[in-house]
């Protein structure tokens, strides 16, 4: 590591200046300062590009939820008439205008996170053991595993609308072949909507559960193993008191992470079910895309992603102390 | 949270003797996992090989309709969507993994007061709605056009900028973990051997992090292949972006083609496989640090 306590001369040999392309080295040609700092200047483009992007673009969303922006007023976006907290009392308040659609967002929002979550962290983690254990060929198992993962989820949201299609989509068509159920069962539309993106986002985010999980395994020493079977601990009861505990805060990341990811997930359900979707797939960020860019309620739209950020205040900050990233044990 | 998934077989004595028991129970299971991973992929391929008018309701072609490859290109303007996205992609990685790197190694090598505030804020970026992000950011390129008469909604630039808020935090974290994975011995020695602060950092550090480098702008690569949120708002017909562009397929026509519709899709997915592929090992760091899907 290089400490603060370093000597060294500060002469910058002409030619050499332009270490990171895009930072003022022109306005430094030498390290500012004593040697013994860090070059903070270093970090000015990421720092100035981000409080750009990132935080200033949040603070005028904050200040766009209390305004009656829309496409009419846009072009004079600062004498947009300011409404105050009526987008808040519309949205938030039961008798609200628009806060049935939200509840109804909100919870298609939960239900699928959640649910998502559950179903891919047995298959996640059931891979991961799988695949941590010698077998013939387990680099190729290993590397097809990636594959739903990989595809972009564009594609993956694509091939899934083609597999509900009513009555023609693999799904009805294996229904009446096997006399499961009718042929003309609807999953694109009505209440099956949800298990149908479920459906899809289970397919393609499992892997994300396994890798982590095998990430963790991979960590625990075969040593441990050999210990508890000395005390006479068979496989279950190594699994429960060793693999289980060492995987522990390693899973815990990765399913508050999943819950984040899913909660968050636009392209599936827009890709899958279009802007105008049935209520049970009208996830929050489709609902406030289809608010901010399809009827261009900017004002509605902003309000609505700020209450989406509070939700998301919760996971995100166990979600950061699970990440430990103040751990320098890395 | 450097986590890497390298493929060394970890023997102990506990797996070797179990080996030849559990194998058998081992290989139906991983079979079952490989029919649920290619199940549907291989139903992506039957149904691009099938001819337009049974496309999407039978699950064997009746012939292989080849020319499916070679029709998708007419319907729409794959070839246009694919470009721009290649383009926007990689500017992307370019000017995220660039611009990342100065930070990267300040929070990688030294330790300061805001250090952990900093890592915690890049980490905490993903957790923001995209779409909180895009609404305020759309409303500002809207003033500015009409403020300067320039075009930022719908240009290459106006993507690539915007994508910066999620490739660039991430290209941050991921960068810094692998600047710390570096010895920072060699630019101690080089430091003493009288090299100052940026000779060391061009001719010890830079060389050092170019594989880094390369992982960050090919995650970074993908995350913009990947978005459709950002670019359905910010792109136009002339530079739309394949994850948009693709829905053209059943939107433009009042028969979908689903045979092309899978061929395409295929095609535009190959990228982001052979990238992934390459950077499998990172696959782990990436994810801790805000996933690359969702």
């Amino acid at each position: 590591m290089i400490t603060e306590e370093r000597e060294s001369a500060a002469v910058a040999e002409p030619g050499i200046e332009q270490v990171v392309p895009g930072a003022s080295a022109r306005a430094h040609p030498l390290p500012r300062g004593s040697p013994l700092r860090a070059p903070y200047w270093m970090m000015t483009p990421s720092l100035a590009l981000l409080a750009l992007i990132v935080f200033l673009p949040i603070l005028i969303a904050f200040y766009l939820s209390l305004t009656g922006l829309n496409q009419y007023t846009i072009g004079d976006w600062l004498h947009a008439p300011f409404v105050g907290l009526r987008h808040y009392r519309d949205t938030l308040l039961p008798q609200g205008a628009f806060a049935s659609s939200l509840f109804n967002s909100v919870k298609a929002s939960v239900a699928f996170s959640l649910l998502t979550t559950v179903l891919i962290t047995p298959i996640g983690v059931g891979a991961a053991l799988l695949f941590n254990q010698s077998l013939r060929g387990r680099a190729f198992f290993r590397a097809m595993m990636l594959i739903p993962y990989i595809i972009p989820t564009f594609v993956n949201a694509i091939l899934w609308r083609l597999v509900f299609m009513n009555g023609t989509g693999l799904v009805d068509q294996l229904l009446g072949d096997f006399h499961l159920g009718s042929r003309e069962t609807f999953w694109l539309i009505g209440p099956n909507a949800l298990w149908a993106m479920v459906l899809a986002d289970v397919w393609a985010a499992w892997p994300f559960v396994y890798l982590m999980s095998l990430a963790a395994l991979q960590t625990i020493p075969g040593e441990l193993y050999d210990a508890a079977t000395i005390d006479g601990a068979n496989g279950v009861r190594s699994f429960r008191h060793v693999t289980l505990p060492l995987m522990r805060s390693t899973l815990g990341l990765a399913l508050v992470l999943s819950t984040i990811n899913h909660f968050n997930n636009f392209t599936l359900p827009y890709v899958m079910f279009g802007i105008s979707p049935p209520e049970q797939v009208n996830v929050l960020p489709l609902n406030i895309f289809v608010n901010s860019f399809v009827t261009f309620n900017f004002g509605l739209g902003a309000a609505m992603s700020v209450v989406a950020l509070v939700i998301m205040l919760t996971p995100a900050v166990v979600y950061l102390r699970a990440a430990r990233v103040g751990d320098e044990t890395r | 949270m450097t986590l890497a998934v390298a493929d060394r077989p970890i023997r102990s004595t506990r797996r070797l003797a179990r080996h030849s028991a559990g194998s058998a129970g081992r290989y139906v299971a991983a079979l079952a996992y490989l029919a649920f991973v290619l199940l549907p992929i291989v139903y992506m391929v039957l149904v691009s090989l099938q001819d337009s008018v049974t496309a999407g309701t039978v699950v064997v072609p009746r012939s292989l309709h080849w020319q499916t490859f070679a029709e998708m290109w007419q319907t729409v303007d794959l070839g246009l969507y694919l470009r721009n996205s290649l383009l926007i992609a990689i500017l992307t990685g370019l000017c995220a993994s660039i611009i990342a790197l100065g930070a990267a190694y300040v929070i990688a090598r030294f330790r300061f007061r805001f250090r952990n505030a900093f890592r915690v804020s890049l980490l905490a970026t993903h957790t923001v709605p995209g779409v909180l992000l895009l609404l305020p950011l759309f409303v500002i390129y809207v003033v500015i056009q009409h403020a300067l008469q320039v075009r930022i909604v719908g240009s290459y630039f106006g993507v690539v900028f915007t994508y910066m808020t999620f490739a660039l935090p991430f290209a941050i974290w991921l960068l810094s973990v692998y600047v710390a994975s570096l010895p920072a011995e060699i630019e101690e020695q080089a430091l003493v051997d009288g090299a100052d602060r940026l000779g060391v950092l061009r001719y010890v550090t830079f060389p050092l992090a170019v594989p880094g480098l390369v992982v960050t702008f090919i995650f970074s690569f993908l995350l913009a292949w990947n978005d459709v949120l950002f670019a359905s708002v910010l792109t136009s017909p002339a530079t739309r972006t394949i994850g948009v562009g693709l829905q053209n397929y059943v939107a433009e026509n009042t028969l979908p083609l689903w045979n092309q519709l899978m061929a395409a899709s295929i095609v535009s997915a190959v990228p982001a496989v052979i990238l992934f592929m390459i950077v499998q090992r990172w696959i782990v760091t990436g994810l801790a640090g805000g996933s690359l899907k969702g």
